[in-house]
């Protein structure tokens, strides 16, 4: 079995656009729009996590393409390649590379989290797709549409996606579970979904978690769902208001260089801690965080503006 | 040979900087005629004012006929040298006559000198060029009066840089990041001093300058400055620490954060570093260097009374450090496979993925049948989850 059939959250990933859960409206005017293949612009997926923006864009690369469309797409994360230079020298080689004799339209590129980029690397991407827009087509994938610049906006269709419903995640649960044939209760697939937060690959990746402990139940989806390394980030911001800074910044480190979470993950997610850790100044340290998310943009090592940002947190403890 | 001779560019199109000056010279040459205005070049030494003339009397086929400060420039010597080309240019062929280092002609020695310069400046019956490092004496301001004047600026660190790159690459010589960056600010946009502070730094010796100051090792030199008793102490060590930049953020970086500070006194002291890591980040992006100057400024913020802070190279500890190059290496590789298979970003994998796999494993659920060089850290990571 390949690794991939493994995780469930791959095994049941949808293979076909209709399969999307509820994304009616995209996948309505999609299957339209697919129907003169020759004539699709550029497209711009925008939605939070887990609502099927990758999902559906590995769906039209599969449906257009045929099979062979490992072949002629290629898979990019923003959050992963360094610099724009990367980017473009990785579209440059494959944009080039011969195969177009084949009686596909197109080869596709999917950029996801496209909002990671700065305006600066927009900039230069916008060059990009129209260099090599006579052979291919680019899907772009971003969670906040407002980050992306309006050049890119205006070159391709852009479709937002909506969240996933409680009903429909904890349908579509229901259904994983039934093949895999697992005992899931309500109050467990409630707790999934609370935990997930509307996010349908976490929601899954968590069920199969507590599946592993015998059933879904309230108590085993708990066990499961402390798992994820945001609530490491929860522990660093506990630790910078309590003023450990230099334990705060080990564990900092450790996540972002041996696990390999990203800096802008990283703040994300200690700016989601605040919310969650029930502290009083709130916005302040809120603002703290942007005074150094805008630094690393403009700085030079990551690391120092975060070690500065745990110990600016100090302050706020009791 | 000296650099700075050798180096000295050969085509208009070789120089750098001051492209508008150069133009608008060039402009003057090629339009020139009877009568018209002599130009006056006014600018900092070591920018290329000689050099631009010439080349430029060279490319455009003019004999040139040059007088400098060593030259005596008496009324008689100019006249004496100057007239007949004046008179006869037919019989000379295309001349141009260029003054170098005008403002050093000396009252009392170079005695009417000014005076018959004048007086053929005012009919101008060839191209005349004068150069001058300032046109602010009384003696230059007469000289003005006659002149079109053209300003010159010192080089810009940016254009220093790839200028000396170019220099460094075709003498086959390296120098470190740091001694660049020296040299550079050290010469203050003149072009000669530079390349003769590399030359000198190249071959190995310095060169008897009035900046030398003694050089620090990184060690001493964070101790010293934080063991200062005045700002002043501290800011003459902090200059004496002639390091790359990055190093010398880095190198405070290291010892503050692992001196067991207060919080309160750690949090300002990271935010001052905070502030030198985004103008280095300023300058790496723009190639400003000239804004390095206000580095040391910044870094001298760090210093403060009784602050027991001590070097250190390492800023983390060490299983900390190990964990990062042996598990971190091969964590991300693993992460790099798998974020391919599920269609996320790596950093996704290490927060949503990971931790849900190695809990399905360890549950026995799930067999990652992977390469088996995985194996290792797949056990040891299992075994660290609550």
């Amino acid at each position: 079995m390949p690794v991939s059939n493994m995780m469930w959250v791959e095994k049941y990933r949808p293979l076909k656009i209709a399969d999307l859960v509820n994304q009616k409206e995209v996948v309505g005017s999609l299957t339209s729009l697919l129907k003169n293949v020759t004539e699709i612009p550029h497209l711009l997926f925008s939605g939070s996590a887990g609502v099927g923006k990758t999902t559906l864009a590995v769906c039209i690369a599969r449906e257009i393409l045929g099979e062979g469309w490992k072949d002629y797409t290629l898979e990019l994360n923003a959050s992963d390649e360094r610099g724009i230079n990367m980017v473009r020298e990785r579209v440059k080689k494959f944009s080039k590379f011969a195969g177009l004799d084949t009686d596909i339209p197109f080869k596709i590129i999917i950029l996801d989290e496209a909002d990671e980029m700065t305006a600066d690397a927009q900039t230069a991407l916008r060059r990009i797709i129209e260099d090599t827009s006579k052979h291919c087509r680019f899907i772009l994938i971003a969670n906040n549409i407002s980050k992306i610049i309006e050049p890119i906006q205006s070159r391709c269709a852009v479709f937002k996606f909506t969240r996933i419903s409680e009903k429909e995640v904890i349908a579509h649960l229901k259904e994983i579970a039934k093949k895999e044939k697992i005992k899931a209760d309500e109050d467990g697939l409630k707790a999934i979904f609370d935990y997930s937060e509307g996010d349908m690959r976490h929601a899954i990746n968590i069920m199969q978690a507590a599946a592993s402990l015998g059933s879904i139940t309230e108590e085993s989806v708990k066990g499961a769902a402390g798992l994820t390394k945001t609530k490491d980030v929860d522990e660093v911001l506990k630790l910078s208001l309590a003023g450990k800074i230099v334990d705060a910044r080990n564990k900092m480190i450790e996540l972002i260089k041996v696990y390999g979470m990203s800096e802008s993950d990283f703040l994300k997610y200690i700016n989601e801690a605040i919310y969650r850790s029930k502290v009083e100044n709130l916005v302040e340290i809120s603002e703290a965080i942007a005074k150094y998310d805008y630094r690393i943009l403009s700085g030079a090592n990551p690391e120092i503006q975060l070690s500065a940002l745990l110990a600016e947190l100090s302050k706020f403890g009791k | 040979m000296m650099w700075s001779e050798k180096h000295r560019p050969q085509k208009i199109s070789d120089m750098v900087g001051n492209e508008e000056a150069r133009n608008s010279f060039v402009d003057w040459l090629v339009k020139w005629k009877k009568g018209a205005k002599p130009i006056l070049l006014v600018g900092p030494p070591g920018i290329g004012k000689t050099t631009l003339a010439w080349i430029t009397a060279k490319e455009f086929g003019y004999d040139i006929v040059g007088l400098n400060a060593s030259d005596v420039r008496n009324k008689t010597n100019i006249e004496d040298i100057l007239t007949p080309l004046l008179g006869n240019t037919t019989l000379l062929g295309k001349s141009l006559i260029f003054i170098d280092e005008v403002d050093g002609i000396h009252g009392r020695s170079d005695f009417g000198g000014v005076e018959a310069l004048l007086k053929i400046l005012k009919e101008p019956t060839i191209p005349i060029i004068l150069a001058a490092n300032s046109d602010q004496s009384d003696k230059m301001k007469a000289i003005k009066k006659t002149t079109k004047t053209i300003y010159l600026k010192p080089v810009p660190p940016r254009l220093l840089r790839l200028y000396l790159e170019k220099v460094l690459r075709d003498e086959g010589e390296k120098l470190s990041p740091g001694s660049i960056i020296k040299v550079i600010t050290e010469s203050r946009g003149d072009i000669r001093s530079m390349l003769n502070l590399t030359q000198a730094q190249v071959t190995g010796f310095d060169a008897p300058t009035d900046k030398s100051f003694e050089t620090l090792d990184v060690e001493p030199a964070v101790n010293a400055f934080f063991k200062a008793k005045s700002k002043e102490e501290a800011r003459i060590v902090l200059y004496s620490l002639r390091i790359d930049p990055r190093e010398k953020i880095n190198a405070f970086y290291s010892s503050i954060i692992t001196s067991s500070l207060p919080s309160k006194d750690l949090a300002k002291m990271l935010d001052v570093l905070s502030e030198a890591d985004v103008l280095y980040g300023k300058i790496m992006r723009t190639q400003e260097w000239r804004l390095l100057r206000y580095l040391d400024n910044i870094l001298l913020k760090l210093h403060g009374e009784n602050l027991q802070v001590q070097f250190s190279q390492y800023n983390l500890p060490w299983p900390l450090l190990n964990k990062i190059r042996w598990d971190g290496k091969v964590i991300k590789s693993l992460a790099s496979v798998l974020a391919k298979k599920f269609h996320v970003s790596q950093s996704a994998i290490a927060t949503f993925y990971f931790p849900y796999i190695l809990f399905c494993m360890k549950n026995k659920k799930l067999a990652l049948e992977i390469n088996p060089e995985y194996n290792e850290i797949l056990e040891k990571e299992m075994a660290l989850l609550k």
